[in-house]
């Protein structure tokens, strides 16, 4: 930045020196090493044990198997984007009421936030489950898990999105007054957009705990990708080939999406730079 | 260049501000004419900036009354966002809208103000980025601008909400010297122009050559209020004497 504002992000996030990166690299080819050594202990181990004989492994050579799969995945999937959009709703008005100048209602946003963040999930999917079957509304399945996980994401995101506000130079707000803009106009139009890319990639970060959280679904007997490989587990005596893989798909997801965070953080740098 | 006609554009009647128990602003009392180019000096921390984001209640007072060009200052909502698209401001930090390029920093004002249609909004903002000078950056982000660069830019964003007056705070205090002068020379053209300025600045000589009339202010207060000349080369109070004497050395 060249108007002699140093913000603490660009402090914080400021590229290693020489030395640094030194340390970075041989910590980690020295992990690297570590984990490689765990892995072939564990595999031995399972070799011995006989675990990775291939009749435990026949299950993936159906296409039926894949199929079965690809069903849950997609549940997962929807899962995952309707809790996150819901998520994103809810820390919007969160994080607005927090930020209002009326008292009574920041209180009740802060409230609401740590709730929202102290509550394990499964709490909420018991709620959810439980309490609105005694009012005999009848919730569709997908929306037991859907609200419960966007729930339990949301306090984090409102206070995602909140840090990245308070981010923004006090500057920006104060040149947007004196054009003449009303508040609401600040806020969406100057101050909201630059506080959401700030924060794009934490928000992505978050979305991993969402992917997570959605594996709560075998609760409420939703289809996703985790209650369906529990079946197949059962079908057919696999357990460690399947949660192998399984295991495998949800880490590409979430490499996938940690990947985004990674450029998206990059993009903004180099377009704030 | 001050004009015979004596309306007034800003009228300060008896400000006080208070940060906590600090006295910022003690009974402020200033009028500045239409076209008139008033500029503010004296020691740091004398109260000057806040003086000039009072105009446009960037910071709230505890007492007296502001009123642009004959309207009460109010204290908030459309009637204040009205006022304060009629009063520029410019600040040292120039505070550009980082996430946009600079064509749209000169016409989002216009457009979510003044409802100004978008292409008339962008052919005014092209003309005002010619006037200073940068018209060929238009496409860019404010962070690929040098300094000297951006404030003109602010300049334009500001004059294109066709304000009544202009508030400067230290236009030139965060530039690298090499590009204060091209600031200058954009201000110095507007008060030729008519335009009616309150300037906060430390460039003596900007100052001797465009204004109406200096106030010099001390403590929160107004202490001397004369024409440039007059000041200068006698300056009715120690204080200004003693602070024009600090400004001489550090020039030296
Ligand atoms: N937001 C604030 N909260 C508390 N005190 C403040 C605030 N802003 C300014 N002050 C104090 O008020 C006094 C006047 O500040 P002001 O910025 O108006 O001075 P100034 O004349 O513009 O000084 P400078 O030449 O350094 O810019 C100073 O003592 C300053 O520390
Ligand atoms: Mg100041």
């Amino acid at each position: 930045m060249t108007n002699g504002t140093i913000s603490i992000r660009d402090a914080l996030y400021e590229s290693p020196g020489p030395k640094a990166k030194k340390i970075i690299a041989a910590a980690t080819v020295l992990s690297l090493v570590v984990l490689a050594a765990l892995i072939y202990l564990v595999i031995h181990q399972f070799y011995i044990t006989g675990q990775l004989d291939s009749r435990y492994w026949s299950v993936f050579a159906r296409a039926s198997t894949w199929r079965y799969l690809g069903k849950g995945l997609l549940g997962t999937l929807k899962v995952a984007l309707g809790s996150s959009l819901v998520a994103f709703a809810i820390a919007m008005v969160m994080m607005l009421g927090r930020l209002s100048s009326i008292r009574p209602v920041s209180w009740i946003a802060v409230a609401l936030i740590e709730l929202s963040r102290g509550i394990p999930t499964l709490l909420f999917i018991y709620f959810f489950f439980l309490v609105p079957s005694q009012f005999g509304i009848m919730l569709p399945v997908y929306w037991k898990i859907t609200l419960p996980v966007a729930i339990s994401a949301s306090g984090v995101v409102a206070e995602t999105l909140r840090s990245g506000v308070n981010a923004v130079p006090k500057g920006q707000t104060e040149a947007a007054l004196s054009l003449g803009m009303t508040d609401g106009k600040v806020f969406f139009k100057i101050v909201f957009p630059q506080a959401f890319r700030y924060v794009i990639p934490s928000l992505i970060a978050e979305l991993v705990i969402v992917l997570k959280d959605t594996t709560f679904a075998y609760v409420v007997s939703y289809a996703d990708m985790m209650l369906n490989a529990r079946v197949l587990i059962s079908n057919y005596d696999a357990l460690l080939a399947v949660y192998l893989v399984v295991a495998v798909i949800y880490i590409i997801i979430n490499y996938l999406l940690h990947r985004a965070a990674v450029f998206m953080a990059g993009h903004r740098k180099t377009a704030a730079a | 260049m001050a004009t015979n006609e004596q309306t007034a554009i800003i009228e300060l009647k008896h400000i006080d501000k208070h940060f906590g128990s600090l006295h910022v602003l003690k009974d402020i009392n200033l009028t500045v004419h239409k076209g008139e180019v008033v500029v503010i000096i004296g020691p740091s921390g004398s109260g000057k900036s806040t003086l000039c984001r009072t105009i446009n209640r960037l910071e709230t007072i505890d007492s007296g009354e502001i009123v642009i060009d004959g309207d009460i200052l109010p204290q908030e909502g459309k009637k204040l966002a009205r006022l304060r698209s009629e009063v520029g401001m410019v600040f040292q930090s120039f505070n550009l809208f980082a996430h946009k390029t600079i064509l749209d920093n000169v016409t989002i004002g216009p457009r979510e103000v003044l409802g100004t249609p978008k292409k008339k909004a962008e052919e005014e903002a092209m003309a005002l980025l010619k006037r200073v000078g940068v018209e060929n950056q238009a496409k860019k982000v404010p962070a690929q601008l040098s300094g000297g660069q951006q404030q003109r830019v602010a300049i334009a964003r500001s004059l294109a909400m066709h304000p009544k007056v202009m508030l400067f705070d230290e236009p030139t205090s965060a530039l690298d010297p090499e590009m204060i002068g091209e600031v200058l020379d954009v201000m110095t053209e507007l008060a030729r122009e008519g335009m009616t300025m309150v300037i906060v600045t430390h460039e003596m000589n900007f100052a001797r050559r465009v204004a109406d009339r200096i106030i010099f202010m001390d403590e929160g207060r107004i202490l001397e209020e004369n024409e440039p000349e007059a000041f200068f080369s006698a300056p009715g109070t120690q204080r200004a004497k003693d602070f024009l004497n600090t400004l001489k050395e550090r020039d030296r």
